[in-house]
């Protein structure tokens, strides 16, 4: 028995042992430039980020927060609790129950309302009173995540999404550049002579990749989606019916037409955009978060085109894509202690100044906030084509369609375009897919 | 047999194991199985919906494919493994030169990140981009590439190749320590009455292996329905859930599409089969020994 | 067939065997030294030059020795903590008498059931577990640890501690051993085929262990080395050089262990210690 009690007493002192390393509070850090040193006055705030690595992965927003710490230094002072996108997803379900949220983090926007609704979230309507300015720079693009009773989010950035185009390809191919009123069906001329050259016409990677259908939001908006979103949620209209059907035709009408990597079930998002950095692919939808990499790889080749307009539909069709992307939110928590909620405020505040739009404009990625002044310098080719293209002042929508949808329809709708993009499924299978979804 | 039987050490020695067990393995899965019969996004509170989740599998199609390639995965890998990594067992333990060097590195996928394996077999697998196709073109040999991931047929059996060559080495390893257990005068003994090496495995080694066998066997069957990463590097489950196993099905239906309540009885569903399959794999074999 | 003869065929299989199984891991190897741009453009050609930049990129951006030490010391707490209650229960299920022997193949079952579950089924409930025995960062990675380790530990201890021979047994207690002397000089030198390949597994699947330890740690300060790779794939990006030269710096370490530990797997049982 004394061996017994022996080892027993060495376990245990062993787990003292990491019980002590685990307790001491450490000053260096993985990520560079977050020391945990505090003063007595500094509040500090937590901001939950869904990259592991901000400083190169979310380069504007870690460069606005060095420059909120360097202004308020002794005053308030952010740090991030960094991880990867779908161990932050958990890791917010997992922090909502025990109560320990970041003060602030970013959120996907089709989980967010959830958490509005079970009371995790701050209503940040009292902010936006007392910050007038930012309100107005906002320019409504707040109301995404406005449900009606509550302002329970703020969008974190906004994402201008569509068609890049590698110019070079399209002069090799003696295929002109497409413009705002390009038609499907002159689309379609477009795919068949770039095929004809020898070029994959549009990179797309559907592995590990479905959220990878920037492109499609147009097309789902040109077909009426904004007007009719409601009636779908609330299970009104079946997501099969005759636009839908439609629109999803004309994605199959692509696939068929060979305009898709012949691999891309098995390359991801990043893949596909290799394909078209390289110069292999000729078009590759996405956002503006990928114009600091086309500067540099494709220089002022580049071009920016919305998409096709479809004359087979009543709706719109002059829509620019230009939506707020996933909100940043507040934890309810923060009102429990004013000195914390005066920091986050101050934060909010510099996140949507002057001073952070410009900062946003540097590294090539569209804030959320308009100020007068604040524009892209001449060598973001990138950037520069999609502010032409923002430049006839057509409708924005209030939301990217598949913003618009709950976590589980949301997904359906992914596998559904890629469904039939790849032949797996007809556009009514894909349909039928999302209304199931929705009715479980 | 004074001591051997006391209460006081029987309860003492088992205890820490059970309890750390218990609230850590046990209590955990009693809280799955009950959001297994609610519906929950993993936000906000569960609604309890009886066995409603487990009704919807019957009518998941996706469901049916993911149990469909696992069985597929399960048999291939089944067979593969338990024969291959035991012959293999036997070459190693061998008295060959450089057989402990071999035996390292045959370990050596048994370590690399899934995340690796899941590139590197992509640039070995791709219909496309691939080694194995490019190298069919270069040969003439053109009739016959595939879509060996990414298509419609071939990915689960790609899946359990990948499998099969990251657990290789990991089962072979555990059939040389069993190999080691057989006391040298018994295989000496084997060796002067002259029985050839194949006798000697039939009727010395198997014999003698039978718990190593059975251990292999359980951990081929109980791995193979944990398959994750591979799938989820190499395919990602697509297209379109074509490749999808029962647990990657089960981890999209919890994380992807915040369907908490459905994934989890999924998973149990998933954990059940193992377990029966198991079961049924240790009442063929007990039969066989009386 | 003379055994010259036997030799000569086997070589070749097993070089064969081992250049199939081997070949990722040296393309691995090879891509570390490769950009990113030439892993996803052309990753069959040999690299240019011996490109060191994706580990200096690595070096730069992770702090190894933390990770290194955080990694460590985490794996040596569980690993001891788990061979020590796990050698224990399975000596006890192996070599000792219950009084009704159900009870025995019962707890046998019991133990093992765990490895039909697939651990991220256990993420949210063991996070409410920890928070509810207030243990956070480190420590908190142990006991899932341990406890994950325990099914696979009695398997293949049970297993190995069944098949010695009952008369070592009726030896040492003829010898006059109580029951910690047969179980910790008797028993346990002759388990040391089995404890090696237990503790490579437990090590290595620590070592690697990314869910939990993902879900657990939340102070970059006691990041294991598992999360490394993610810092090199975000949401738009990817670094596919970084991620394999950290997979490198991963795995170094491993290979050493490997290579120490595997050579306690040799010899085994010998005949001596069957007489006794």
């Amino acid at each position: 028995m004394k061996k017994a009690l022996s080892l027993g007493l060495a376990l245990s002192m062993a787990l003292g042992l990491m019980a002590g390393c685990a307790g001491s509070p450490s000053s260096s850090t993985t990520s560079a430039g977050t020391s945990t040193s505090a003063s007595a006055e500094e509040t500090v705030i937590t901001f939950g980020i869904h990259v592991a690595n901000p400083e190169s992965q979310e380069a504007v927003t870690w460069q606005i927060v060095q420059a909120f710490n360097e202004a308020y230094a002794g005053k308030y002072k952010v740090e991030f609790q960094a991880a990867d996108t779908e161990t932050h997803t958990t890791n917010m379900m997992l922090q909502a129950t025990d109560g320990t949220l970041p003060e602030i983090f970013w959120m996907d926007a089709s989980q967010a309302p959830e958490y509005a609704e079970s009371g995790y979230l701050l209503d940040l309507s009292d902010f936006l009173s007392q910050n007038e300015a930012v309100d107005t720079a906002l320019g409504g693009m707040e109301d995404a995540f406005n449900n009606g009773s509550m302002q329970y989010g703020l969008p974190y950035q906004c994402n201008v999404q569509g068609f890049f185009y590698n110019k070079d390809i399209f002069d090799a191919a003696q295929v002109a550049y497409p413009t705002e009123d390009t038609t499907y069906d002159e689309f379609l001329t477009m795919i068949e002579q770039l095929k004809a050259a020898g070029t994959t016409p549009i990179a797309i990677g559907s592995k590990n990749s479905a959220y990878a259908m920037w492109e499609f939001n147009e097309f789902l908006a040109r077909y009426g989606w904004e007007e009719d979103i409601d009636a779908y949620n609330a299970g009104e209209t079946p997501f099969n019916n005759e636009k839908l059907v439609s629109c999803f035709e004309k994605v199959k009408g692509l696939a068929d037409a060979g305009a898709f990597p012949e691999n891309m079930a098995t390359i991801e998002y990043f893949d596909a955009k290799q394909l078209f950095v390289d110069g292999s692919a000729a078009m590759f939808g996405t956002g503006q978060w990928d114009c600091a990499a086309f500067d540099e790889s494709l220089g002022d080749s580049i071009g920016f085109w919305w998409g096709p307009k479809f004359e087979d539909s009543d709706a719109e069709q002059e829509i620019a894509m230009k939506v707020p992307s996933a909100p940043i939110v507040v934890s309810s928590k923060v009102a429990d202690d004013p000195a914390v909620q005066e920091a986050v405020y101050a934060f909010l505040a510099f996140y949507y100044s002057e001073d952070a739009t410009g900062i946003s404009y540097e590294g090539s990625i569209f804030p959320a906030t308009n100020y007068s002044g604040v524009a892209a310098s001449e060598t973001q080719y990138a950037m520069n084509q999609m502010i032409e293209a923002l430049a006839s002042g057509w409708a924005v929508p209030e939301a990217a369609p598949d913003q618009t949808l709950t976590p589980s329809v949301q997904e359906a709708l992914y596998d559904g375009l890629f469904g039939v993009m790849q032949g797996v499924y007809t556009p009514e299978q894909a349909l039928d897919n999302m209304d199931a979804a929705l009715a479980y | 047999m004074h001591w051997l039987s006391k209460k006081r050490y029987l309860v003492g020695m088992t205890l820490p194991s059970l309890l750390v067990y218990t609230v850590y393995i046990i209590l955990p899965i009693g809280i799955a199985v009950y959001y297994s019969l609610t519906k929950y996004s993993g936000i906000g509170k569960p609604t309890f919906v009886g066995f409603l989740n487990y009704a919807r599998m019957l009518e998941d199609k996706v469901f049916w494919t993911s149990l469909k390639n696992t069985m597929i995965m399960f048999v291939l890998a089944f067979a593969l493994l338990l024969t291959l990594s035991f012959l293999l067992a036997l070459l190693l333990n061998s008295r060959l030169k450089f057989a402990d060097l071999s035996k390292s590195l045959i370990f050596s996928p048994a370590i690399i990140a899934p995340i690796i394996v899941g590139i590197i077999w992509v640039y070995i697998l791709d219909p496309n981009i691939g080694v194995i196709n490019n190298l069919l073109d270069a040969i003439g040999a053109s009739a016959l590439k595939q879509k060996w991931i990414g298509g419609e047929v071939l990915s689960p059996y790609s899946i359990a190749v990948i499998y099969f060559w990251q657990q290789l080495g990991y089962l072979t390893t555990i059939f040389i320590a069993g190999l080691k257990m057989i006391p040298e005068d018994v295989l000496e003994a084997a060796t002067i009455d002259g029985t050839t090496f194949p006798q000697k495995v039939r009727f010395v080694i198997l014999p003698m292996m039978k718990t190593t066998i059975s251990t292999v066997a359980v951990l081929i069957i109980t791995g193979v329905f944990k398959i994750f990463e591979i799938v989820q590097q190499t395919t990602g489950g697509g297209p379109n859930h074509l490749s999808e196993t029962l647990v990657t099905y089960s981890y999209a239906q919890t994380f992807d599409s915040g369907n908490y309540g459905y994934g989890m009885s999924l998973a149990t569903f998933t954990s059940l089969l193992s377990l029966l399959i198991t079961a049924i794999y240790s009442l063929l074999t007990r039969n066989k020994e009386d | 067939m003379t055994k010259k003869q036997t030799r000569l065929i086997l070589y070749p299989v097993m070089i064969l065997i081992t250049l199939v199984v081997v070949f990722p891991f040296l393309w691995m190897l090879m891509l570390s030294f490769k950009s990113s741009g030439e892993i996803l453009s052309d990753p069959l050609a040999f690299p240019t030059s011996l490109n060191l930049e994706n580990f200096a990129n690595a070096l730069n951006t992770l702090n190894f020795p933390q990770l290194y030490a955080n990694t460590f010391l985490i794996c040596a707490a569980s690993l001891i903590f788990e061979l020590a209650i796990t050698f224990l229960s399975s000596f006890a299920l192996a070599r000792l008498e219950f009084p009704v022997p159900k009870v025995r193949t019962l707890i046998y079952s019991f133990l093992i059931l765990g490895l039909s579950v697939s651990p991220f089924i256990l993420l949210f409930p063991v996070y409410k577990i920890n928070v509810f025995f207030g243990l956070r960062g480190k420590l908190a990675l142990v006991l899932p640890y341990v406890a994950t380790s325990i099914s696979f530990n009695t398997l293949l201890l049970v297993g190995y501690l069944k098949a010695l021979p009952p008369e070592i047994d009726e030896a040492a207690i003829i010898d006059g051993c109580n029951v910690w002397d047969l179980m910790l000089r008797v028993t346990l030198p002759m388990a040391k085929p089995v404890i090696a390949t237990i503790v490579i597994f437990n090590v290595l699947y620590i070592w690697n262990e990314f869910p939990f330890a993902s879900v657990m740690l939340r102070d970059a300060a006691d990041y294991t080395l598992s999360m490394g790779t993610s810092f090199f794939k975000g949401t738009y990006t990817v670094d596919y050089g970084g991620i394999v030269a950290t997979s490198v710096m991963i795995i170094i370490p491993e290979l050493i262990f490997y290579g120490i530990f595997q050579k306690n797997i040799v010899d085994g049982m010998t005949a001596g210690a069957v007489k006794g």
